[in-house]
């Protein structure tokens, strides 16, 4: 106390007047700390073996919360379906969840809750996964569930079709949401005929063809152990975990890999499209500017990342938000992304403004685009896209969770084991040449697609001077 | 991006409310917070101070003791001027205090609820120093200008036009609080009414800034890998020199009675209607908290909970549907929400979802899903993430709330002490008829019909069931 008293005292004598040069320099005025390297996995709590089925095993160590999650990762995800059968990954997922081994739905749902842990079963574009979260002393329970979800889902008929029944009601709920109308008309427009095309819980028409014989095939097509990572993160024994995978998963049959989906068309769209989709009732309209972007192995996807940084992945670092927010005031969020899949995924700018707004923020989003050919990021841009990309990415690996994620998407898409802990290194050898070529490569306002959500009468005028105006209904 | 927290605040509770009680099992329990330090300076400034070495981040938190329950005249602008705190001062360019901390990875945000509003930074070590001393800057010589003011309103306008007047879910929850609370504050929405936020001025901002961000009405928490006396002398340096004020003025209103159940009904061009009801309920720190949240548990905790069951599985009516207790700190409410299928309806949706509060008043739950809900609370609480930022928004929330952090172990003794009778008791107290306010989201009438989705159960020719 007596400490801080006379600290205090200091701190006040500072701010005094005539005492102003003894007062240090702000630490905003001072250079940033060195960017740091080297490793990031924390190797000592990390344990990785391979069952004689082919089956990946990774372990997480992290004993400071009793807490445990365990389960199955996929190599392959929605992209392997069939078009016609799209939404088959989510469904076969979601019907999982509803009965397996010997427990029907509502015996299933209360066996897991009554221990109070969550089961989640999910599909993304390339993976799917099944996983269980709940107390470490609840061990034996989580891996005798996860061992049925995985292994033993019933899909009972009446259960494949109240799911897919949900699914259809939660797919037309999503068009009361006008977010979710942008995203879905930007899909078909920049995908048409692909997969990549329609909403990942597939489309009323595809998921009328779905039934439990088609999710069963499915499921014993891509829950095979040669497709299969088993994780377990938390507070557990790494000999005690593999014990328990082994018990649970050493007689899994190994299956193979199935064949990745068919690559989309590049360029897309070829030539600009501008489409409304017409929603009378809205004050404010959304808005995407989108076209091709990189797969998620792209050799080039660094430099990528950093010229995104500076266009509009960077906050209040990026151009977009600077002009479009800070300077104009005419949104609350603006921002681009590169969407990584195994295939080129989209490269889009979304935001949103008042609809008298939308021309004027088209026609700086555009600006903004060609600006960032003609005028490449400079040295302050470049060396500020550097250090956030490295900060941002340690910090985004705080939890043993978010460590464990990344090591599993690098071994979902084929990426080298020792990607995280060379990242930082990669980032810093990436130079400002590089992030000016990728600007030029990647990015074409001149064919880009617009899709706005909102009024249409009153959106036509204000888009027709960049192309023709196509409008759809939602 | 600065937010408005109203949707946050739900969240929260949401995730809290679905997260598990079996009597009897009980884990040993280490809570970190247990290590946090306090410290008054002489302006009235609390700081406080959480060292855990074992994550490599830090959390800076500023908790400012205002929130939209203060507004006088003009709602909006807590929240509004929550922006305003990012526009820069005469040593700082707007804002750059975002620029600095992002352009080392750090995360730099600031929300607003009914109560507080909340300033932080999310970072690296070696970025506290800096992230002091910006704060401090902020705090001590916020520049307000018109043309700054100007642009940020449009800002906030566009952050209003996106979370509730295009958004059916933000329009329910807009509507429902203003019908629940007929008196107190907690009526306005945080982001405030439209005509408010376009007529506040460049003088109100900086009375509001005089009157509620002084020393004395802030909680600073740092939590994460870092120093704390040199953090602590840091802090004091930087913000010392800020002088108390005398008074802070609070709202004397209070929530009047309620006599009879309230209802309001709103048209949107929605496919799937809303279903958004109230109760009154205490405030945060009663004692009938837990079994509130336990009862909460029953109805909407997971697929074997009853809402669950009934209104999305048995029934087929609806897509989501939940029960909470969301606790404020001059109020609580019990809030219902159900979202409809479009080819479901709202009236069977609402008898099902009262038939079940009803339940809940006449008869003690299950022994089984009492232990469940209690089993999933108490699951929730012990593995929470402690990452720096959730740690520092513990320790803080619970200080501006109770003036002091409550151990985890006491919050767990809470609830395992809940019994049926509890939960009974408190369905009876709070959850009923005449203390309802109920909201509807549906469409206009006469608007187009929508097409008829495909009916469920129809299942495709050529598929015969093997199993």
């Amino acid at each position: 106390m007596k400490r801080g008293a006379a600290l205090l005292a200091l701190g006040l004598l500072g701010l005094a007047p005539g005492c102003a040069s003894l007062r240090p320099r702000p630490a905003w005025q001072l250079p940033p700390p060195p960017v740091q390297e080297g490793s990031i996995v924390p190797e000592q709590r990390l344990h990785r073996a391979v069952l004689e089925n082919g089956l990946d095993v990774l372990l997480l160590e992290d004993h400071r919360t009793p807490r445990l999650s365990i389960g199955i990762a996929l190599r392959r995800g929605i992209a392997v379906e069939p078009l016609d059968q799209a939404g088959l990954a989510s469904l076969t997922t979601e019907v999982m969840k509803r009965g397996a081994g010997s427990r029907d739905a509502l015996a299933l749902a209360r066996t897991i809750e009554d221990i109070g842990a969550t089961l989640s079963a999910d599909a993304g574009w390339d993976s799917a996964s099944v996983g269980l979260t709940g107390l470490s002393e609840d061990g034996d329970k989580l891996f005798d569930l996860l061992a049925d979800v995985v292994r033993r889902p019933r899909f009972e008929r009446a259960e494949v079709d109240r799911a897919r029944a949900e699914t259809i009601q939660a797919l037309e709920q999503e068009k009361d949401e006008p977010e979710s109308l942008l995203d879905r008309q930007l899909d078909q427009v920049l995908y048409p005929g692909h997969r990549y095309g329609i909403p990942q819980d597939g489309e009323p028409r595809s998921l009328m063809r779905l039934d439990a014989r088609a999710l069963r095939e499915f499921h014993r097509r891509l829950f095979v152990a040669r497709n299969a990572i088993f994780y377990a993160v938390g507070d557990i024994a790494p000999d005690d975990a593999l014990a328990r995978v082994r018990a649970k998963f050493g007689d899994w049959e190994a299956g193979a890999v199935p064949e990745p989906g068919p690559p989309p068309p590049a360029p897309t769209p070829a030539a600009r499209r501008i489409v409304v989709v017409d929603r009378p009732d809205l004050v404010q309209a959304q808005i995407a500017l989108a076209h091709e972007g990189i797969s998620r192995t792209d050799p080039g996807r660094i430099p990528a990342l950093l010229m995104n940084t500076v266009l509009g992945g960077g906050g209040f670092l990026s151009r977009l938000l600077t002009r479009v927010r800070a300077d104009a005031g005419l949104t609350y969020s603006i921002g681009s992304l590169f969407e990584m899949r195994r295939q080129a995924g989209p490269f889009a700018v979304s935001t949103f403004t008042r609809v008298p707004e939308v021309g004027r923020v088209v026609s700086l989003v555009l600006e903004v685009l060609e600006s960032m050919k003609s005028d490449p990021p400079g040295e302050d841009e470049f060396r500020l896209a550097k250090s956030f990309n490295v900060g941002r990415f340690v910090l985004g690996l705080e939890t043993s969770q978010a460590i464990a994620a990344g090591l599993i998407d690098l071994d979902v898409y084929g990426l080298p084991r020792d990607s995280l802990d060379t990242y930082r290194t990669r980032v810093n050898a990436t130079t400002q040449e590089e992030v000016a070529d990728a600007a030029r490569r990647l990015l074409h306002p001149e064919r880009i697609a617009i899709v706005v959500v909102g009024p249409a009468a009153a959106l036509r005028a204000q888009l027709e001077p960049l192309g023709t105006v196509e409008v759809v209904k939602p | 991006m600065p937010g408005c927290a109203r949707r946050a605040a739900l969240a929260v509770l949401i995730a809290f409310a679905t997260g598990a009680g079996r009597a009897g099992a009980t884990p040993d329990v280490q809570d970190p917070a247990l290590a946090t330090r306090v410290t008054t300076l002489a302006n009235g400034l609390t700081v406080l101070t959480l060292v855990d070495p074992s994550t490599p981040a830090v959390s800076f938190q500023m908790w400012v003791r205002v929130g939209s329950k203060d507004e006088a005249r003009y709602t909006g602008i807590a929240h509004l001027f929550e922006h305003m705190m990012f526009r820069g001062t005469d040593r700082l360019p707007p804002e750059s205090h975002e620029r600095l901390v992002t352009a080392r990875g750090g995360q730099v945000n600031a929300y607003t609820t009914d109560d507080v509003t909340v300033f932080h930074e999310d970072i690296a070590p070696d970025s506290l120093p800096l992230v002091i001393e910006l704060e401090a800057e902020r705090v001590a010589n916020l520049k307000i200008t018109d043309e700054v003011l100007a642009s940020e309103k449009q800002v906030v306008l566009e952050e209003r036009r996106l979370r509730s007047e295009d958004s059916p879910q933000g329009r329910a929850f807009e509507a429902l609080l203003a019908l629940a609370f007929a008196a107190h504050p907690y009526r306005v929405p945080t982001i405030g009414w439209r005509s408010d936020v376009e007529a506040v001025t460049a003088e109100i901002c900086r009375r509001f800034f005089k009157t509620y961000y002084a020393p004395n009405n802030i909680v600073i928490s740092v939590a994460g890998s870092f120093d704390a006396d040199d953090a602590l002398a840091r802090i004091r340096r930087a913000f010392g020199g800020l002088e108390r004020v005398a008074e802070i003025p609070r709202n004397p209103t209070k929530e009047i009675e309620q006599r009879g159940e309230r209802r309001e009904l709103i048209h949107l061009d929605v496919r799937s209607p809303i279903l958004a009801a109230a109760w009154h309920a205490p405030k945060t720190g009663d004692p009938d908290g837990p079994a509130l949240d336990v009862a909460s548990g029953v109805l909407s905790g997971g697929r074997s909970s009853r809402l669950y069951r009934r209104l999305v599985y048995d029934e087929q009516q609806a897509l989501a549907a939940e029960g909470a207790y969301w606790e404020l700190q001059e109020a609580g409410l019990f809030y219902a929400f159900a979202m409809v299928r479009p080819d479901g309806d709202i009236d069977r949706v609402e008898r099902g979802f009262f038939d079940e509060i009803a339940r809940l008043r006449k008869e003690p739950v299950s022994p089984a899903e009492l232990a469940r809900a209690k089993r999933q609370i108490e699951v929730d609480l012990i593995a929470r993430s402690n990452t720096a930022h959730a740690l520092a928004a513990r320790i803080a929330g619970d200080y501006v709330a109770f003036g002091r952090i409550r151990p985890l172990e006491e919050r767990l003794r809470g609830y395992r002490a809940v019994t049926a009778a509890d939960v009974q008791r408190v369905a009876r107290s709070y959850l009923i008829d005449d203390q309802r306010s109920v909201v509807h989201v549906i469409a206009p009438p006469g608007s187009t019909p929508r097409r008829a989705p495909p009916q469920p159960g129809a299942v495709p020719p050529g598929a015969p069931e093997a199993r």
